[in-house]
């Protein structure tokens, strides 16, 4: 297992499980909010279908080099978070690169990717994009203190960084941190919120409002990557919560069954409100999620 | 010649000739001053070791003159931003005015930084540490823009540190009778508790004032923003990181040795979160990109005393880390600005919009700074803030790490706006003539941003220098258990590997890159940013689509309260105060010697009225 070709391999195998989970996913939450507002709604392999049309088109326009290579930065952020965060507790195949780095470049490694993107979507000259991007860097903001506070409670508890010695812990103690670090896991589940920008914060796409803000001008290959990097980023990031919080899973259904839970929270919450302006979005993650982030962090300097 | 008197002579000369050398061709005075520039800095490199001494006896003084590892760490600073700035300098301010003036003024900064690092003894280091504040007020008022104000300000506030260190200086010389900085050390774990106190406190008032500590940082952004850019980026680069290395030695060989100085690095450590978070927040509202800079380093000065404050091991290595990678980005961000400036005349982003296409080379620089910047990985940013996050997170400072955290975040709106402003966004008629930067003028920038990277990539690089001025301020051996050549360790034994990461960050851009661009670049032509869609409308050429004014509206009003309270109201109303007391005096000494006779016959009188209750 120590040839670089196994771990190229483990590489794509992880790559294409998280793109096909992601969008199985997304495909899901369309089923699901359709039925919620008593449409029909399409197949949950419609995502599939889309994409794949996405991949076959060939566009005519493009805006300049930056524009053309936006969406190549969003897929470093999306297979380095699947590359970093561990899928499956024990398994050689998924090791990919689990122990070099850890949760702190685990967070900028996150926000590499988005920040690419928004230059790409800066040099189309929509205004909309760049609306979008300055209220997805808002919003980011806002939803970063709850959740670091979140993991700088969980780190400062266990003193470590690692994501796998988190998990480790979990094992030996043999409870979830969800229950052991209770105002850790709601200040994160309310961060999730903004970090998934379902409704009501929805507000950097906005679909009727900002015409999809920053992807508006990314159509056919441009559209695809955009598409696959968010599906797997996604399941990189319900995986992360699944390490942290849920105890990891050593096999696929377990993994499969525990993110599926974590990813119905925010769609759920999304179904059923509104959308936010930009600063009532901010400010909601500085009231509520900051106070359990507040108790979070006395409770892991208390026990 | 002893090399340490001959590198000074050499720049002194240089500068008096290139001052005096009005009569001499362009293209001769340029090349006396890189010539004054590069050939001590090339001396000290290649020639100078740790351990030359040289003394003098001046007035009755021990002068004493070395090079110890912790100052060779920021003579390494100030080679690289002064070498890159001046061959910046020459390209970007021909065709001005004074020009003897700017050079002799550069070149004595650099030599008063580089002397305040050789000096072992209090005198030296006030003089050249006077020399520098005099030289970098001179160029803040060089444009004579503004002096009353800016120049004012940053001369009240440097003259309140210079004579706080001056006190400090005859206080211990007064208590040690020597002006050696050893002595001062030796001496200071036996002073009483007030002179414990008291020392510290001013040294660090001038030392403060000089790398912007909150509340004393209010000159910067104005200095930094009205002196020339390819000055700037030596001042806010080089010479504010002559604060930190005063700072260090204060923080680490003074008052580690009281036993309430744990406290005190405390609050200063908090001081230097809180300078984070507010010069962020007042970075972003700037609409000049002079002013967020100038706070964008307010801010980030403010991590490296965080980073200095703490001071376990990997609290220190990132600051002194942070240090070194701020002085390459943020020299060649100020590089940017002057570049813009140059080809544009303007450094307003709702002004000036869409160079991308016209100046990709300084876009590039720009780009990787920024990365740099906001400290995302792989580039030489990230090691320091993550060696930062751990080592606070490691001593505990759990709130602190979220300050920090919180600052560095809204960092990437500031930077996305730094980017956005200039290069990207609609492109207008009206910059068309716009064309790329003289290669003198880019190269600089590229290299500097390049640093950065090979610095992310390999921080063994940066940290072993480091690692060795640590061992000079009584610090353990790091190397190993700390760092490794692409290998950061916190305190808990976690790690991140650069080498393996940066190799799979290109692997997948070159994967994508390729996959996107196959069958697709070529084919695809390239359209106008007037070229998209807007709900079905054709935009004409004339409507303007620029996104540049309240830029990050819906973030201010989130954090409106935060930013109601600013100092320089505080400090602008203690003026007025002290104004309106001197207007007072004013009346009572009004010149006229009538009054004055009536003040003596008043005073006599009342003299003679209370001379039974006085001297009965």
């Amino acid at each position: 297992m120590d040839s670089i070709w196994y771990k190229i391999l483990g590489a794509i195998v992880t790559v294409v499980m998280a793109f096909i989970v992601g969008l199985t996913y997304m495909g899901l939450s369309r089923k699901i909010t359709a039925r919620v507002q008593n449409r029909k709604g399409p197949p949950f392999y419609q995502n599939f279908i889309d994409a794949l049309k996405l991949a076959s088109k060939t566009s005519a326009i493009h805006h300049g080099f930056l524009h053309h290579v936006g969406p190549a930065f969003m897929m470093i952020t999306s297979i380095m978070s699947v590359m970093i965060v561990p899928i499956l507790t024990g398994d050689q195949w998924f090791s990919n690169l689990n122990f070099k780095g850890d949760l702190i470049f685990l967070l900028y490694i996150m926000v590499f990717g988005p920040l690419g993107m928004a230059l790409g979507a800066g040099q189309t000259g929509n205004p909309n994009s760049a609306i979008g991007v300055t209220r997805g860097l808002s919003q980011m903001v806002g939803f970063e203190i709850p959740w670091v506070m979140a993991l700088v409670a969980l780190m400062m508890q266990y003193h470590t960084t690692s994501i796998v010695d988190l998990i480790n812990v979990q094992h030996q103690s043999g409870t979830w941190l969800m229950f052991s670090s209770p105002f850790a896991f709601i200040a994160a589940v309310l961060a999730m919120l903004g970090m998934f920008r379902y409704s009501p914060f929805d507000i950097v796409g906005a679909p009727t409002e900002l015409a999809s803000g920053p992807v508006s001008e990314n159509g056919g290959k441009y559209l695809f990557t955009l598409m696959s990097s968010n599906s797997i980023f996604a399941f990189a990031k319900l995986t992360l919560y699944v390490d942290l919080f849920l105890g990891g899973a050593s096999n696929i259904p377990v993994l499969l069954l525990k993110t599926f839970a974590i990813y119905l929270i925010p769609m759920l919450y999304g179904i059923v409100s509104p959308r936010y302006r930009t600063e009532q979005a901010i400010r909601y993650f500085w009231g509520w999620p900051l106070f359990f982030g507040i108790l979070a962090i006395l409770h892991a300097t208390v026990f | 010649m002893n090399t340490i008197v001959l590198i000074f002579v050499i720049f002194l000369g240089g500068a008096i000739l290139t001052y005096f050398a009005g009569m001499l061709k362009g293209i001769l005075k340029e090349i006396l001053f890189l010539a004054t520039v590069f050939v001590p800095l090339g001396l000290f490199y290649t020639q100078i070791s740790t351990g030359d001494t040289f003394n003098i006896e001046l007035a009755g003084f021990a002068l004493k003159w070395a090079i110890t590892p912790f100052s060779y760490l920021f003579a390494l600073i100030v080679i690289s931003v002064a070498t890159m700035a001046a061959v910046f300098a020459v390209s970007a301010m021909r065709g001005t005015k004074n020009l003897g003036f700017f050079y002799a003024n550069f070149i004595l900064t650099i030599m008063a930084m580089m002397g305040i690092l050789f000096s072992r003894d209090l005198v030296s280091f006030f003089i050249f540490w006077e020399i520098m504040t005099w030289s970098s007020y001179l160029m803040v008022v060089y444009r004579g823009e503004d002096v009353q104000k800016v120049g004012i300000k940053y001369f009240i506030f440097s003259a309140i540190g210079a004579y706080a260190m001056l006190m400090a200086i005859v206080i211990v010389y007064n208590l040690t009778g020597s002006m050696m900085i050893d002595t001062l050390v030796r001496a200071y774990p036996a002073f009483d508790f007030n002179m414990q106190i008291l020392i510290p406190v001013l040294l660090l008032i001038g030392f403060g004032v000089k790398s912007a500590l909150m509340p004393l940082h209010v000159w910067a952004p104005g200095a930094y923003s009205h002196a020339p850019m390819a000055y700037t980026s030596v001042f806010s680069g080089a010479l504010s990181k002559m604060g930190i290395y005063g700072m260090v030695i204060v923080l680490v060989s003074l008052i580690s040795y009281f036993p309430q100085g744990h406290w005190f690095r405390e609050v200063i450590a908090w001081m230097g979160g809180i300078t984070a978070v507010m010069g962020t927040l007042w970075a972003i509202k700037q609409d000049d990109a002079k002013k967020l800079l100038a706070y964008s380093s307010v801010a980030q000065l403010g991590y490296i005393i965080v980073g200095v404050g703490i001071g376990t091991p990997l609290a220190m290595m990132s600051g002194l880390f942070l240090a070194f990678m701020h002085a390459l980005f943020k020299g060649t961000l100020f590089m940017v600005v002057g570049t813009i400036e140059k080809q544009t005349g303007t450094t307003n982003f709702t002004e000036v919009t869409g160079l991308i296409r016209k100046m990709p080379w300084t876009f590039l620089a720009a780009l990787l700074s920024i990365i740099a910047l906001a400290g995302i990985p792989p580039l030489g940013g990230f090691i320091g803030k993550w060696m930062l996050y751990e080592s606070l997170m490691s001593s505990e400072h759990y709130f602190l790490v979220i300050v920090i955290f919180f600052s560095s975040t809204a960092a990437f709106l500031y930077c996305y706006k730094f980017l956005f402003g200039f290069f990207l966004g609609q492109e207008e008629k009206e910059w068309d003539y716009v064309k790329e930067a003289p290669a003198l003028m880019v190269i600089p920038m590229l290299v500097l941003s390049f640093a950065t990277f090979v610095f992310g990539v390999f921080p063994g690089l940066i940290l072993n220098p480091i690692n060795e001025a640590m061992q000079t301020l009584g610090y353990a051996n790091t190397q190993g258990h700390l760092w490794e050549m692409s290998v950061i360790f916190n305190d808990w034994g976690n790690q991140v590997a650069m080498q393996p990461i940066i190799y799979a960050i290109i692997a997948i851009f070159l994967f994508f890159l390729i996959f996107l661009t196959l069958k697709s670049y070529k084919n695809t032509r390239y359209v106008t940013t007037k070229d998209i869609s807007s709900s079905g409308e054709v935009p004409k050429e004339h409507e303007n689509l620029t996104f540049s004014i309240n830029f990050m509206q819906p973030f201010f009003r989130a954090v409106e309260p935060l930013m109601k309270r600013q100092i320089d109201k505080y400090y602008n109303g203690f003026a007025n105060g002290m104004e309106a007391l001197f207007d007072f005096t004013r009346r009572i000494y009004t010149g006229n010697g009538q009054t004055y006779a009536m003040y003596v016959v008043i005073f006599v009188i009342i003299l003679l009225l209370l001379k039974n209750s006085f001297f009965g």
